[in-house]
């Protein structure tokens, strides 16, 4: 990969160790990544499907907060 | 100093600012409970996509026009630390290839201010661009720099603000000396697609262009050249000096044009 920037590397690649991986989850049949803000809440980061809608859908759009519950089973 | 009041204000003061605007820029936690005030909760869905988003990008139903901002880093095969802040490649391409098919959308105005990135992802949205069959307009507001330069002149028209500038340098791997042949050739290669890309789709000749990119003594640590709006015009990188009005005058005229010819009009 090349960068043509005007921003010196360092500064671009400063603290890119401290990324955080992303979590895949499906919601409504459309396969997303999203960035796990705490036990109740994620952050769509990218969207993964083949219909071009979905990205104009903007309850998909990379930033929206999605919700979620967590799930007790008893064994 | 009003900066340092506003940031001050306490939550009682919330409710005489209704907009939500005001709301996101300042603490409305009660400082001694750390109670979050019930209303806060209500959030106005705009203010949150600007700032989740950095961009209010949901289509409007009503508007025949897909709006869409490359600023920052133009990002790719890379994740880059969150002090960037990336216009991302998956997000612009499906999107591109979103409004080419969506039959409301008639003309794509692609709003530039970008520090540059990387080269094959801002040479995809390049070509994504060029290779739309609906008026695509590209307009640069501050800056259109590096790989930004490809993306500023991939439309049918372009337009700088007057205080716009395109940093046009060489591409290389890193501030270090290149020292072996291979990589010097491998760079080469990577400059020619951009220098190539941008000659065919401006009227700046090869020569003017590399001229810009190799130039000394304007850039303090590196060579190349910044092109200020009329000058960018002047060199034939930009079709025109101009704003918003002049992008949607020509993208409004382009929309009438591709109109006619889908339905089988004469094209004038």
């Amino acid at each position: 990969m090349i960068m043509y920037s005007i921003v010196p590397l360092d500064d671009i690649f400063n603290g890119i160790e401290n990324n955080k991986p992303n979590q895949e989850i499906e919601l409504n049949g459309v396969i997303m990544q999203v960035q796990p803000m705490n036990a109740y809440q994620a952050k769509v980061v990218r969207l993964i499907s083949p219909n071009p809608q979905d990205y104009l859908n903007p309850a998909y759009s990379p930033g929206q907060i999605i919700y979620f519950q967590p799930q007790l089973q008893s064994k | 100093m009003e900066k340092y009041k506003f940031l001050h204000l306490t939550h009682t003061m919330k409710d005489s600012f209704k907009d939500g605007r005001i709301e996101i820029m300042y603490n409305t936690r009660n400082q001694k409970t750390n109670e979050v005030p019930a209303n806060e909760q209500i959030k106005n869905p705009t203010v949150e996509n600007i700032q989740q988003l950095g961009q209010n990008s949901t289509l409007q139903e009503e508007s025949n026009i897909f709006c869409m901002t490359i600023i920052g880093q133009v990002e790719g095969h890379m994740v880059l630390p969150p002090q960037n802040k990336t216009t991302k490649y998956e997000h612009i391409i499906p999107q591109l290839v979103a409004a080419e098919q969506n039959s409301k959308v008639e003309g794509i105005l692609i709003i530039l201010n970008t520090v540059g990135g990387d080269v094959e992802a801002g040479l995809a949205i390049a070509e994504m661009i060029a290779t739309m069959s609906k008026p695509t307009v590209t307009i640069v507001l501050g800056g259109g720099h590096s790989i930004g330069v490809p993306i500023a002149v991939s439309s049918d028209y372009s337009i700088i603000a007057e205080t716009a500038t395109m940093t046009i340098h060489p591409i290389r791997l890193n501030g270090l000396v290149i020292g072996v042949p291979q990589t010097f050739e491998y760079l080469d290669k990577m400059q020619e697609r951009v220098v190539k890309f941008v000659m065919e789709h401006s009227n700046i000749t090869e020569e003017k262009f590399k001229e810009l990119m190799f130039k000394t003594g304007e850039l303090t640590r590196d060579i190349g050249t910044t092109v200020i709006g009329p000058d960018a015009v002047s060199y034939g990188l930009i079709d025109k000096v101009g704003g918003l009005s002049d992008a949607t005058k020509q993208l409004n005229e382009r929309i009438e044009e591709y109109r006619k010819a889908k339905n089988g009009g004469m094209v004038q």
